[in-house]
């Protein structure tokens, strides 16, 4: 009887946090955000803005297809629009877990099809504030996940969950995920660098259900030591179109079919 | 009006030195307060056309306003798996060092690398750890020397030399990272030497010794001030009054720059200096009052007929040196003015303290002590005043020959003048031995350079980088710049797509080109973009491609290389017309400019002093004729001293300048002496001998003045060797110029009223 009032805040404590550990919320996370329907397309919209607010445009045509389960390999299909000298550029990923990815980038100006190796997943996606990373993933195991505690984030309940590499290679120190108890979407992400300052804000802006599947579709990147952010708009989402596998093919790169790009 | 200030001050001496100590107290009060700004680069103000120009480029183009440079040098060559794995960790504790912008430091292990291998594109860290095998060195011997944006870059032709680049945070402390980039490189234990080098690590090593030898020097030369007056007048009453008065000054001066809320700059912090100097002025009155006393032998009537000879000149050399200074108030420069304002305040006190504190301390000093001390100053009995009256009796006796001496080296000063080369070099300010200079001469011996500069090709059309006709003009500026001996590396966006080109090709030396389309340009950068560091295409073009950046690092850093650096650019930009216009930044750009708007400002300053003194001294005689006469041996003086700076070879710089402005406020001062006891002393016995009357002041007042420039010297000699060259030269310069200009006001002023006595008479 003397201990009761461990029991009553043991109580008030929502049980889902009890039940996951921090690998666990970034599992569902990981699968909630990058990996929902057989296969996903979407008109991607990426603003580049620099801190006097000048602005670059890129814009592409994503096809993604899951090849496993959730937190398995993946293959991605980009087409540019913009800017205009890039137009018909095509660019494709497969990713794998633990293992390097394989890229091919064409090149339409001098017609040619070229692989580039991926050495570094930390680099950044066509010049914006996200990384390769942060656009496709990075592997559950190379971190360890602790949930720090809930906070709410607006109306959303969230856990906050500190992420830290196991390795010494990341170039970051550790990140703090706000993974929505809901949905599992991370709602907001913070990256520490390696002297322990916040260094990069994620924030998703726009949560939309397409097809019923809860799915980011403005989403920010704000470096906030040189100012500079990205602006992520998702438009025409579609999941589970049935896109074959012989897309992500040499090709296709070269001459993608209408009705996967438009 | 000074008359009643000196008899209040006979009869009331104890109220006096009380007033002056409760005003003293009460400056003093502000001095918690203080604030210090060691930064040169302040003397500029933000709002600066260069500094608002230099800021908008860092913007546009993501760059760092200063970066530090460390060298590693390892005479077996660096590419060897020890020294790279130290490489590799001095990097990494670079990176986790407050005040380092550590995504953008430059190192084997950070720098961006294009390459081809087995037909995949590459882009990536150059060496994203240290080698395990020897096979992992070679290949990364190929990828350095295989690729011309890291050749002069990060490393040197020789293999032996490689630099990090470290650019600083806004407001970082480049002197304290230094300090920290030395205790890292300190735990390496190899056979590595490591430099240190750039402009941050000096201007602020620069601003802070500065400060630590004013604080040192300033005592040093009060003290040798104070046992020179003591060995002169032997009383201790005398040499504390005179030590009293210049402490006094500067309290007060002082005390008034920080409450006034101004910080106290690298050019204020030389006030104390300055005040001790301008101090040494009230000598005049001891040494009249030593010969008063002398014929006299009553205390206070010597006391009120010394204030009463030399008030005059004395009041109009405070003017002169006050206006001297006062001009440099209608300056563009803050801290010049701020300058000015406190030398200008500091002379009228001491001026001030000359009719009172001084009078005041005088009856105290006990008359057998003089009595003793004066007994030998007499204008017969002295052997330097005997001396100094031949001095004047030659240049009475043999005018026209003193004169024409006087004119011929004119002539050849003028010659000398011409030569004189204004450059400023922040390094070339340490010695060749300290750790800075040497750091900075290995570092351009090896490498491109560690002065930066920056070219700004802008066009008013955007995507018009892109253009391959643009590629090619930046190209061939580069290749026209890298003629210039001092520039000793370039690169562009027209480096990376050349690399780029060359690498999607197999690493065909053909393809090393700019490629013929302005959408394969596009599509190449867009390429590498999706795989370098953000900062690698931010630095060298802006968002919209309507503008890139050429980086030109120079192997000194001399202000007139950049000069160099934007004539050439304009002669190329005139043999091959392109819409776009060039525009000069960064740091070695600043550099030039500072140098420029300063070094103008205090020459501006310094030429309108020169007028101002000129009416002053016209005011004092209400003659022009006079004026004329007591000015000569001020400019032959200036000249003289320039003239051999010119010969010498000697660049004239900053510090140079700022002495100029002193040299005037003082050397003047000897001539007013000079003429106006001349003419006190003709009025007193008439015109007949004018020989003797010159003969008179030359010894007797000259020894007055004799002393004073032996003050001055013996004060300022100890600069000679300070560890800072620009303290050597100046140091130098003033003992010159004060034996100088002392012995030509008692030698030309003589022969020149001796020419011009009808004309002066008339």
């Amino acid at each position: 009887m003397k201990r009761w009032w461990i029991w009553m805040i043991a109580g008030l404590l929502p049980l889902q946090a009890l039940a996951l550990s921090g690998e666990e919320v970034m599992k569902k996370s990981q699968a909630a955000f990058l990996y929902p329907g057989k296969d996903f397309k979407a008109r991607v919209v990426m603003k580049l803005i620099n801190k006097d607010g000048q602005e670059r445009v890129r814009e592409l045509t994503m096809l993604r297809k899951n090849v496993g389960e959730p937190g398995g390999e993946q293959k991605y299909f980009m087409y540019f629009f913009q800017p205009a000298d890039v137009k018909d550029m095509t660019f494709m990923t497969y990713k794998y877990p633990a293992k390097d990815d394989d890229r091919w980038m064409f090149i339409p100006a001098i017609n040619m099809v070229k692989r580039i190796a991926a050495q570094d997943r930390r680099s950044s996606f066509v010049g914006s504030d996200f990384t390769y990373e942060d656009v496709s993933g990075r592997d559950i195991e190379d971190d360890t996940h602790a949930v720090e505690r809930e906070e709410k984030i607006g109306s959303r309940d969230c856990i906050v969950v500190k992420s830290t590499p196991k390795g010494t290679d990341a170039d970051f120190g550790y990140k703090l995920t706000w993974v929505d108890k809901a949905n599992f979407l991370p709602i907001k992400e913070e990256q520490y660098d390696k002297k322990g300052t916040r260094y990069k804000l994620f924030t998703a802006d726009e949560v939309a259900d397409i097809q019923s599947i809860p799915t980011v579709v403005k989403r920010n990147m704000k470096n906030l030591q040189s100012g500079h952010r990205t602006e992520v708009a998702y438009l025409k989402t579609a999941y589970n179109l049935g896109i074959e596998d012989s897309l992500f093919s040499e090709r296709f790169l070269r001459q993608p079919p209408r009705k996967w790009v438009d | 009006m000074s008359f009643s200030l000196v008899e209040f001050s006979i009869r009331r001496p104890k109220t006096v030195l009380l007033l002056a100590g409760l005003m003293t107290l009460l400056f003093l009060t502000q001095f918690p307060r203080i604030r210090t700004d060691t930064n040169p680069k302040h003397m500029l103000p933000d709002t600066s056309d260069v500094r608002v120009w230099n800021d908008e480029v860092d913007k546009t183009f993501a760059l760092y306003e200063d970066t530090i440079v460390v060298g590693v040098e390892n005479d077996a060559g660096v590419l060897n798996r020890e020294t790279l794995g130290r490489i590799a960790r001095i990097t990494d504790g670079i990176l986790a060092l407050p005040g380092v912008a550590s995504r953008d430091v430059t190192s084997f292990t950070t720098i961006t690398n294009v390459t081809a291998d087995a037909g995949t594109l590459k882009v990536g860290p150059l060496m994203p750890a240290a080698p395990k095998t020897d096979a992992e060195v070679e290949a990364l011997r190929t990828a350095l020397f295989g690729n011309t944006l890291f050749v002069n870059r990060v490393i040197s032709k020789d293999g032996k030399t490689t630099a990090i680049y470290v650019p600083l945070e806004k407001g970082a402390n480049g002197a304290e990272i230094a300090d920290k980039i030395r205790d890292i490189v300190a735990k390496e234990k190899g056979p590595e030497r490591y430099y240190v080098a750039g402009d941050p690590v000096a201007r602020d090593t620069f601003g802070a010794e500065m400060f630590k030898l004013m604080a040192m020097f300033s005592p040093i030369a009060g003290m040798i001030m104070f046992a020179a007056i003591q060995y002169m007048f032997r009383n201790l009453a005398l040499s504390a009054a005179m030590m009293g008065v210049s402490m006094v000054a500067i309290v007060w001066s002082i005390g008034l720059l920080i409450g006034a809320g101004f910080p106290v700059h690298i050019m204020s912090s030389m006030a104390p200096v300055f005040l001790m100097a301008i101090a040494t002025d009230s000598i005049h009155i001891f040494n009249e009052f030593y010969f008063r006393y002398k014929e006299r032998g009553d205390k206070l009537a010597a006391i009120r007929e010394t204030m009463t000879a030399v008030s005059r000149p004395v009041r109009y050399t405070a003017l002169a040196t006050a206006a001297g200074f006062a001009v440099l108030l209608f300056m563009n420069i803050i801290p010049v003015q701020v300058f000015g304002g406190l030398i200008a305040f500091g002379t009228v006190v001491l001026r001030l303290l000359s009719f009172s504190f001084i009078p005041a301390v005088l009856t105290f000093v006990r008359e057998d002590r003089i009595a003793s001390a004066a007994g030998s100053e007499s204008v017969e009995g002295d052997r330097t005043a005997r001396a100094l009256g031949r001095l004047g009796a030659f240049g009475a006796a043999r005018p026209r020959m003193t004169v024409a001496v006087a004119l011929a080296l004119v002539a050849v000063s003028v010659w000398g003048t011409s030569k004189i080369h204004v450059n400023n070099n922040l390094v070339a300010w340490f010695k060749a031995s300290s750790e800075i200079r040497v750091a900075d001469t290995a570092m351009n011996q090896a490498l491109g350079g560690t002065s930066l500069g920056y070219l700004v090709v802008q066009s008013k059309e955007s995507e018009f980088m892109k253009r391959p006709e643009a590629m090619r003009w930046i190209e061939g500026l580069q290749r026209h710049l890298e003629t210039l001996p001092e520039v000793g590396k370039t690169f562009s966006v027209a480096d990376y797509v050349k690399r780029i080109n060359r690498v999607l090709h197999d690493d065909d030396p053909k393809y090393d080109a700019v490629p013929e389309t302005k959408d394969t340009v596009g599509q190449y950068l867009f390429l590498f973009s999706m795989s370098a560091k953000p900062s690698d295409l931010d630095n060298v073009v802006d968002p919209v491609f309507g503008k890139a950046n050429i980086w030109v690092q120079m192997k000194t850093w001399d202000a007139e290389a950049m000069r160099q650096v934007i004539a050439a650019a304009e002669r190329y930009q005139k043999a091959n017309p392109l819409p776009v216009t060039v525009k000069p930044a960064g740091i070695a750009y600043f550099n030039l400019v500072w140098n420029d708007e300063v070094l103008g400002d205090l020459l501006r300053g310094f030429s309108l002093a020169l007028v101002v003194v000129f009416a002053i001294l016209a005011l004092d005689f209400r003659s022009l004729k006079w004026a004329l006469v007591a000015y000569a041996p001020l400019l032959f003086t200036i000249l003289f001293i320039y003239g051999v700076v010119g010969f010498a070879g000697k660049d004239f710089d900053m510090p140079l300048s700022v002495m100029s402005t002193l040299s005037l406020g003082m050397a003047v001062d000897f001539a007013i002496h000079f003429v106006s006891r001349l003419r006190q002393r003709l009025a007193e016995t008439g015109d007949a001998d004018l020989p003797g009357a010159l003969a008179w002041t030359a010894a007797r007042p000259g020894k007055g003045i004799m002393r004073n420039a032996v003050l001055f010297a013996a004060a300022f000699s100890v600069m000679m060797f300070a560890p800072l060259t620009p303290y050597v030269v100046v140091g130098a310069f003033i003992v010159s110029m004060m034996l100088l200009s002392a012995l030509l006001t008692m030698l030309l002023i003589p022969a020149l009223v001796m020419l011009g006595r009808r004309w002066l008479f008339a």
